[in-house]
């Protein structure tokens, strides 16, 4: 029976109406301290949280690469990529300096079990000093191939537990297929439970997508027609204007489908389509995206050939500039076959959705950079209006995700004067200006929730092996053959046999 | 001046503004609402400054807005304006607009405002009643416009008597209103840099220790010393010391063996804890700033709620003792 005296004292300060959540002390342990992801992304997103007094005073950062700096080093070094990446967040002086005293570098290599040994120093010391509370977060900002040796020689080195939680924050890719996804977790699992295993998944991140959510499950009205009665279909796009940016030689090995599809694109899908959870605690609502993941139909070969479509941008002249192929790109070879255009037609085997095509698309060098869901409802069964065509307009409700946030839904209303004509309005919501609060970055919000222990926007070892398990069978089919790329320009919406794909079901791609 | 004002020809300008707005370009306009807010201000209250925090709340908290300028002794007059506060979000083409009507009302016609207002509100919304004049306070008719009011916020560090008015508030807040005070709304940044503290469990074990809690303060801030000591005293269970005559705000929470402060420096909010210091930005809160925290709220506040019970009686002792 629990005594009293047993039980951890309250924080009497607390006014959960006003403040902030609650974020416990820890260090966070980053490996691949000197690589773009950290300088881009991570110390800001973090200093951001210091700026916001949104971590606890026990707060450090200890970065991990092979380069040798001292602490001082390190800190400054930090400091030019706050400055330089922190896009609306001004460097400080007194906040920094609070902040980098917290920072603190060791440097060796990951394969080196002394890198280790002087790591669990560095963390014993800093708890003592820091009241850190024993918490550690451990985020490899490194090379896939090198997630499972890092995990290995936190274990080795008796970091794996500790007196606090101990966490593991991982990057995709996850594995490139289901065997090394697979393989990979058991890696992981060697030394942490998949409970403190948190892949991260930048897109669920965004403030946008957690919006579909509070749009599905915290209003009454939508959910009702969120169900293959009135849902016609769903269009959902995630296109890029830029092409590989210098990352030719990492795209060649990934592609579209897996660089995309496989993690982002069908996470979005998974929070669009999934079944309302019973809670917003983070296994229900992974358990319920988990469960629509496993319902996506795997395809047959045959099945693949009329409902994948591959593609490759050529070469083009857009605005006045010449534009390269994928092939032309630096560390492109001359004759890739890597798809840098992807739509699949994805069916979910469910009550809800069955029958409803999900066309999913992403590419490079695509028309515009824009990220959205398009849901699709059936006509009205009888057109009594039907005089000038107009009321063959389906009703249509969007989700911008990028870059202008935001929900709209497309419906019909009658032409001021005299007849009965109908034209198609728009009914907009703006994310950005209806709300003009700065939203936090996705990597500000995921970080926070490792540190608080909230998973509900991570991906779980069984959402990563359903993905693959739909992806693979394209892969498999993609990999035996050959095409004739490039199929299309750069800047358009994609290859025509993307349109084809949803003309043969009566579809059109918007053009969003 | 005119001595009547009509909410339906109010209402009809609205309607015709709207319509007006969309003749214009072919973006169109976008209409935002999410509450109605009625501001009551002085007529000598900085219309520009007053004009500037109501349209940076707009984009956050759109709202219809009416503001009530009190002119004062004088013949009976009552007038009103109608216009809107439109912005182009930053990359698009559409704008976003919100209502605002101004009417200008002196005392004498002051008992006519509630019955203007009423049809004016906009439908199952909540009403915001931000009471910027310190004079309302002392107005009977302030009872008939609480009586429209979800939530009324006042500011008492402004008003002529702060001991009274964290009375009338407390008076109020029992009776079932949703009130707020903005000199309680300043701590709240404090507070959390406190509570934060604590979650250190070191710190958090050591809290039973404390056995003094000490709030400095210099004149003009005497609400929210009241404010900041009543919260401590009652997380704590100690009595709280009041110093006047202090430069700056501090709180010190102490032991024999522990310590912890909390000051107000420049921009930043130092905290002490056993002599080391640590600090974090903390710009002097604007009018902005405080509103921004209390629209977001339309609900009961346990924790305002408890503290307002305590400061309220501590305004009264401290006053009893000056």
């Amino acid at each position: 029976m629990l005594s009293l005296s047993s039980m951890a004292p309250t924080n009497p300060f607390e006014d959960p109406l006003r403040f902030e959540r609650q974020v416990p002390p820890c260090v966070v342990v980053i490996f691949g301290a000197n690589g773009d992801l950290t300088k881009r992304k991570l110390l800001p997103a973090l200093y951001r949280l210091a700026y916001d007094r949104r971590l606890a005073a026990g707060f450090a950062i200890v970065g991990i690469s092979r380069t040798p700096l001292s602490d001082d080093q390190f800190r400054e070094k930090m400091r030019e990529s706050v400055q330089q990446f922190s896009e609306d967040t001004p460097l400080d002086p007194a906040v920094w300096n609070d902040f980098a005293r917290a920072l603190y570098y060791v440097a060796g290599d990951i394969a080196d079990a002394a890198l280790y040994r002087n790591l669990a120093s560095k963390l014993a010391a800093i708890e003592a000093g820091a009241h850190t509370g024993g918490n550690a977060l451990f985020y490899l900002s490194t090379q896939p191939s090198q997630y499972a040796p890092i995990a290995r020689g936190i274990g080795a080195a008796g970091m794996g537990k500790g007196n606090g939680w101990r966490r593991l924050v991982v990057e995709k890719p996850f594995g490139h297929d289901l065997a090394s996804a697979q393989k990979l977790s058991d890696e992981l699992h060697e030394v942490f439970d998949e409970a403190e295993v948190y892949r991260i998944d930048h897109y669920l991140g965004k403030e946008t997508v957690q919006n579909i959510l509070a749009f599905r499950f915290g209003n009454g009205i939508f959910e009702p027609l969120w169900n293959r009665r009135y849902v016609n279909h769903v269009q959902i796009t995630g296109a890029e204007s830029i092409g590989v940016e210098g990352r030719g030689a990492y795209y060649q090995e990934a592609g579209a489908l897996d660089d995309m599809i496989q993690n982002h694109l069908l996470q979005v899908m998974a929070t669009i389509a999934m079944e309302p959870s019973a809670s917003f605690r983070a296994t229900s609502v992974r358990d319920e995206r988990s469960k629509l993941l496993r319902s996506i139909r795997p395809m047959t070969p045959g099945e693949v050939r009329k409902n994948a479509v591959s593609g490759q941008y050529g070469p083009a002249r857009i605005g006045g500039k010449d534009a390269p192929g994928f092939r032309q790109e630096p560390g492109v070879a001359p004759d890739s076959q890597t798809n840098t255009y992807a739509a699949v037609t994805f069916f979910v085997d469910n009550w809800r959705w069955a029958g409803v095509p999900f066309y999913v698309r992403t590419g490079k060098r695509l028309a515009k950079r824009v990220t959205e869901i398009a849901i699709q409802f059936n006509s009205a069964p009888l057109h009594i209006f039907n005089q000038d065509g107009a009321g063959d307009s389906p009703n249509l409700l969007i989700l911008r995700i990028q870059p202008e946030e935001g929900i709209s839904i497309k419906f019909l209303s009658k032409r001021p004067g005299s007849g009965m004509t109908l034209r198609p309005v728009s009914m907009d919501f703006n994310y950005g200006s209806s709300f003009g609060e700065r939203s936090p970055s996705a990597y500000e919000t995921l970080l926070l929730d490792a540190i608080v222990g909230d998973a509900t926007l991570y991906t779980r070892q069984d959402m990563v092996e359903a993905s693959w398990s739909v992806v693979e069978p394209i892969q498999n089919v993609w990999r035996e053959s050959r095409f004739d790329f490039p199929n299309y320009p750069a800047g358009s919406w994609g290859p025509a046999a993307a349109d084809e794909m949803l003309a043969r079901r009566g579809h059109v791609w918007r053009k969003p | 001046m005119s001595a009547t004002v009509s909410p339906d020809r109010i209402l009809k300008q609205l309607a015709d503004l709207w319509t007006a707005e969309g003749r214009q370009g072919d973006a169109g306009v976008l209409r935002a609402c999410s509450m109605t807010l009625v501001v009551i201000a002085e007529v000598s209250d900085d219309p520009s400054a007053l004009g500037e925090t109501l349209a940076a709340l707009m984009p956050e908290h759109p709202a219809r807005t009416i503001l009530v300028r009190l002119s004062g002794d004088g013949e009976r007059a009552l007038a009103e304006r109608v216009y809107q506060q439109c912005w182009m979000p930053f990359g698009q083409r559409r704008q976003i607009c919100c209502e605002q009507i101004e009417i200008t009302v002196s005392d004498a016609a002051l008992a006519d405002l509630p019955s203007v207002l009423l049809p004016l509100q906009v439908p199952d919304l909540p009403v915001i009643l931000w009471c910027r004049s310190a004079r309302l306070t002392d107005l009977p008719e302030r009872r008939e416009l609480a009586g429209i009011a979800t939530k009324m916020v006042f500011d008492s560090t402004n008003a002529p008597n702060p001991a009274q008015a964290l009375g009338r508030l407390r008076d109020a807040c029992g009776k079932g209103l949703l009130v707020a005070d903005l000199a309680w709304t300043t701590l709240t940044r404090w507070r959390e840099s406190l509570a934060r503290l604590f979650d250190n469990r070191d710190y958090l074990a050591r809290l039973a220790e404390v056995q003094s809690v000490r709030v400095a303060f210099p004149s003009g801030l005497a609400s929210a010393a009241w404010y900041l000591a009543a919260w401590a005293a009652n997380a704590l269970g100690r009595a709280p010391s009041l110093v006047p005559g202090a430069s700056a705000l501090r709180l010190e929470l102490s032991s024999q063996g522990f310590s912890v402060s909390l000051a107000r420096e420049d921009d930043r909010l130092v905290t002490t804890v056993d002599g080391k210091s640590s600090c974090a930005s903390l710009p002097a809160p604007t009018g902005y700033l405080l509103m921004r925290e209390e629209l977001a709220i339309v609900r009961r506040d346990p924790v305002f709620e408890r503290t307002l019970e305590l400061a309220a009686r501590l305004a009264v002792h401290s006053s009893s003792e000056g």
